[in-house]
């Protein structure tokens, strides 16, 4: 499933790109994310709760960061996997400077299976345009 | 309906209620699930998130630490049970081994792969989450023509095409009738994966006694003798030594008509353990996991001339199989091909079926069981024809029909249809709907600006399965009547009714052969330590096949109560009648209770007689039976919304003999009703990467009551010579007879719009594409 959209974060390009690639703040903004350590270079791995209608379930993945061309672009892949299914998520950021603020602009694709997909399949794309406004909201809020 | 029952009323062709409601309706009927056993154990399965992936390790200990699992079983503790087993033969056929639990690599989402044992069935659930199986993924194909495609991902890497068999059936000069024909159709025509649902999911629980080394598997099953055999076989346990009972079943439609890797698991378990053990399928297990139906791609070409004389049909069959083959998986669609002449005389035809591998559950046989999908593409084909020929379709359907002093007649296919009358139920059905003045109302509609359609479909049905040199199994089926001391009587059928009411139809032919109470008789199935070998309930032969053994059995028990008879009132000649032996010249009789006590306590003897009154008999089919009808469906096309209303659904069923026209009016309203089902609202989907997306109830849309039409149910009756009873089976024909006069009707009403064929299920979004002059 596609998935594509902007955000308008009130903060220079540089801050956003740079507050983007922090493990800390990822952890704080990413909703239901318990754990975000560092494993590798631009590598994470992560413990996420996830609920999807009826069902929900504690997902353990992995996250990691690449092609980075800062502060215009980078690519995000995110892997998880739950007793409810597995989920894969990857994409292009594109962060452009509009006035005082910055448009984080997102295209990606989420795969899901398992129980997941056979009865939450209706409801990911709003799930997952939700996550992501609450990502944004959060990463608005926290900023030092 | 009939209340009071006397002796002299003959019962056969009256609406006699069915013994079985009363406790399916207060819910006091067992099911599986209603069992417990004293130590009994719950199983839960771990199953594959993935359609296809290599299984890199698993992690069972976090799942055996958990208090109450008390074991947690892989692939490997069960690599030597047999496999799962395919019972058709096709030449060529490529049959993957089929383990119980995934061995190395998984081939569809809902795959077992382990399976945790508890002490309740929570804590089997919590084992199961704690179970941690590390995947490869690979790469999964789901659609059936992408998986034929250069370059697919291999199923079954050993077979890179994908492809499990071929199969070619041909009659006549199929080429020069083509090339010669004045008119040729060709469409795609699709018939969606659906998914059973059946009320009851499927239900495992087994017992092994290890004193008498004795298994018993209770099941959810349509077949519990067929089970017995082939569950035996793949545990290693003698066959005499394995017990199955089937108690209440509700619902299998095809789908437990199988042997599944869960009823030798849990016999696994239970000998292992030497606890019993219970599965209970949950829903999304079953939506899965049980074996879906249908799943063809058909490329059909139709010739004929230009008077409307169809010549020759083609038909290239794609079947989707899934993973593996289940029981009968390969041979449902050859169903298809044996069918597809339908109701026409045509004589030339050609197929080619291939089935094809794809990483889904598997397919098999599903109400109808390749029949429907053979109807489907044959009426829609000839209104396609008709539409090419601006031919009347009734009319059209008329010209090429075999007629009544053609039978028996011999089909292009190599089946020899029994007996019919085919104009007959349509012409029933167009005067009922009068058609004539349907067109006229229609012709108003469209000037009004409003999308009406008129279609039908007549249709033609293998049923009574069948004739044993033409089934996997054997085809016959067995009756055993016994007459206790006291004149009660006891059945025991080799059928397995689950829904069918044969308790009530074959009590019905005991009191009407043997002149009896209907309610002093009991019929009793679905327990190999009781009942002798039998086939089971499928394909339409629980009456026409298991009721004439019965009618045979009736008929030997009969010569002996005679014999009795004769003896007691010390006579050469009696009649029996009524329930009672009589000699003519003395006018003395005897009733049944008392032949049968003195047949018990044998004091006297008729010469050559053996004491006791019970008659067994196997009785093998000389044929199957052929049932045919007409449906006819009006429907009106909202142009805002593309919601299809059906407005009018009239039927008119020719299934032979009625012996209880209530248990077939039941038959045919839940017949159409998953007709409907196809036509207008279910689709199994499967993602790209073998994701089954329709995964409940809220995806995966069987009709509610409220999206039913009220249906107009009638009858000719045109008695089998197959079988003394005169009957031929009917229920598949409403499923059958549905989905094709549902979508001629969708597709007549956007005629104008130059709407030629819509594939199914006509769901609002498709026909409001159309409407806004997409593509469907």
């Amino acid at each position: 499933m596609k998935v594509t959209g902007s955000h308008l974060v009130p903060l220079d390009r540089a801050r956003v790109y740079s507050m983007l690639q922090d493990p800390e703040v990822l952890a704080a903004c990413m909703p239901g994310c318990e754990k975000l350590e560092k494993s590798g270079e631009d590598s994470y791995t992560m413990k996420m709760k996830m609920a999807l209608a009826a069902i929900s379930g504690q997902f353990d993945g992995k996250v990691s960061i690449t092609d980075q061309n800062p502060p215009g672009s980078f690519r995000l892949l995110v892997e998880g996997t739950s007793k409810i299914g597995f989920m894969k998520g990857g994409g292009l950021l594109t962060l452009t400077t509009e006035g005082d603020a910055t448009c984080v602009a997102y295209e990606g694709d989420v795969q899901v299976g398992g129980t997941l997909a056979a009865v939450g399949q209706r409801l990911i794309d709003a799930t997952s345009k939700m996550m992501i406004k609450r990502f944004f909201e959060k990463l608005i809020a926290v900023q030092p | 309906m009939a209340s009071v029952i006397t002796e002299q009323e003959k019962l056969i062709g009256k609406g006699i209620k069915r013994k079985e409601d009363p406790r399916l309706i207060t819910g006091t009927a067992t099911y599986v699930d209603d069992m417990q056993l004293p130590g009994m154990h719950h199983a839960c399965i771990v199953r594959s998130p993935y359609a296809a992936a290599n299984i890199k390790s698993i992690d069972i200990k976090a799942a055996l630490e958990t208090p109450g699992v008390v074991a947690v079983y892989t692939g490997a503790a069960v690599k030597d049970v047999g496999p799962v087993p395919c019972g058709a033969s096709l030449p060529g056929l490529r049959v993957p081994h089929h383990h119980i639990l995934a061995q190395d690599r998984v081939y569809f989402v809902g795959h077992p792969v382990a399976v945790v044992v508890a002490t309740d069935r929570y804590i089997a659930r919590d084992g199961a989450d704690l179970v941690e199986v590390d995947y490869d993924v690979l790469p999964a194909v789901a659609d059936p023509e992408k998986a034929l495609a250069d370059g697919a991902p291999a199923v079954h890497p050993q077979w890179p095409d994908n492809v499990a068999f071929n199969f070619h059936q041909e009659n006549g000069e199929v080429e020069k009738v083509f090339a010669e024909a004045e008119v040729v159709v060709k469409q795609r025509i699709t018939s969606q994966r659906l998914i059973p649902s059946s009320m009851e999911t499927r239900a495992v629980l087994a017992e092994y006694r290890s004193g008498e080394k004795a298994l018993t598997i209770y099941s959810s099953s349509q077949i519990p003798h067929l089970l017995r055999t082939l569950v035996a076989g793949m545990l290693g346990v003698p066959e005499h030594k394995l017990r199955v009972v089937v108690p209440e079943v509700g619902g299998g439609f095809g789908s437990k008509l199988n042997v599944y890797a869960e009823e030798a698991l849990m016999g696994w378990i239970a000998m292992k353990t030497g606890k019993p053990v219970k599965w209970i399928e949950s829903r999304r297990e079953n939506f899965l996991t049980t074996i879906h139906g249908r799943g063809h791609v058909d490329y059909y070409e139709i010739a004929a001339k230009k008077d409307g004389t169809i010549t020759g049909i083609r038909l290239k069959l794609i079947q989707d199989l899934g993973a593996y083959h289940q029981l009968l998986t390969p041979a449902i669609p050859t169903l298809s091909v044996l069918m597809m002449p339908g109701l026409y005389r045509c004589q030339t035809i050609c197929a080619d079926i291939v089935g094809v591998f794809t990483n889904c559950v598997p397919t098999d046989a599903y109400r109808g069981a390749g029949r429907p999908e053979a109807t489907h593409g044959i009426e829609r084909m000839v209104d396609m024809l008709a539409a090419e020929l601006k031919m009347d379709a009734a009319e059209l359907r008329l010209k090429n029909f075999i007629q009544p002093g053609e039978f028996p007649f011999a089909s292009a296919t190599g089946l020899t249809y029994d007996s019919g009358d085919y104009a007959k139920p349509l012409k029933k059905a167009l005067d009922i709907v009068n058609y004539m003045g349907l067109r006229e109302q229609q012709r108003k509609a469209r000037a009004e600006g409003r999308w009406m359609g008129i279609g039908m479909s007549t249709y033609g049905e293998i049923c009574a399965f069948g004739p044993s040199p033409a089934t996997p199994a054997g085809g016959w089926e067995s009756a055993s009547v016994r007459i206790e001391p006291s004149g009660k009587i006891t059945v025991h059928t080799g059928v397995s009714p689950h829904g069918q009411g044969e308790e009530t139809t074959f009590s019905q032919i005991v009191a009407d052969e043997l002149g009896v109470d209907f309610n002093d008789v009991v019929v009793l199935h679905g327990d190999t330590a009781i009942v002798q070998y039998g086939i089971g309930t499928f394909g339409s032969r629980g009456t026409a096949v298991g009721g004439t053994a019965l009618y045979f059995a009736l008929q030997e028990l009969k010569a002996k109560i005679k014999r009795f008879g004769a003896m007691l009132l010390d006579t050469d000649s009696v009649v029996y009648e009524e329930g009672r032996c009589a000699c003519r010249k003395t006018g003395n009789s005897v009733s049944l209770a008392e032949i049968a006590g003195a047949s018990y306590r044998a004091m006297k003897l008729p010469p050559g007689t053996e004491p006791g009154m019970m008659a067994t008999y196997f009785w093998e089919p000389p044929n199957f039976t052929f049932p045919f009808g007409a449906h006819i469906v009006v429907t009106e096309v909202d142009k805002e919304t593309g919601v299809v209303t059906i407005q009018r659904y009239v039927a008119v069923d020719d299934c032979g003999k009625i012996l209880n026209p209530l248990i077939v009016a039941g038959q045919v309203h839940g017949g159409v009703a998953q007709g409907i089902g196809q036509s207008l609202y279910e689709h199994g989907i499967y993602d790209d990467n073998g994701q089954l997306l329709t995964g409940e109830f809220m995806d995966y849309a069987i009709p509610k009551i409220t999206m039913m039409p009220w249906i107009e149910s009638e009858h000719t009756e045109t008695p089998s010579p197959v079988n003394p009873l005169g009957v031929k089976g009917v229920g598949e024909a409403g499923t059958i007879g549905c989905s094709p006069a549902v979508v001629n009707s969708v597709v007549d009403a956007l005629s104008p719009l130059g709407v030629r064929h819509l594939d199914m299920p006509l769901s609002p979004e498709k026909i409001w594409k159309v409407l806004q002059g997409g593509q469907a």
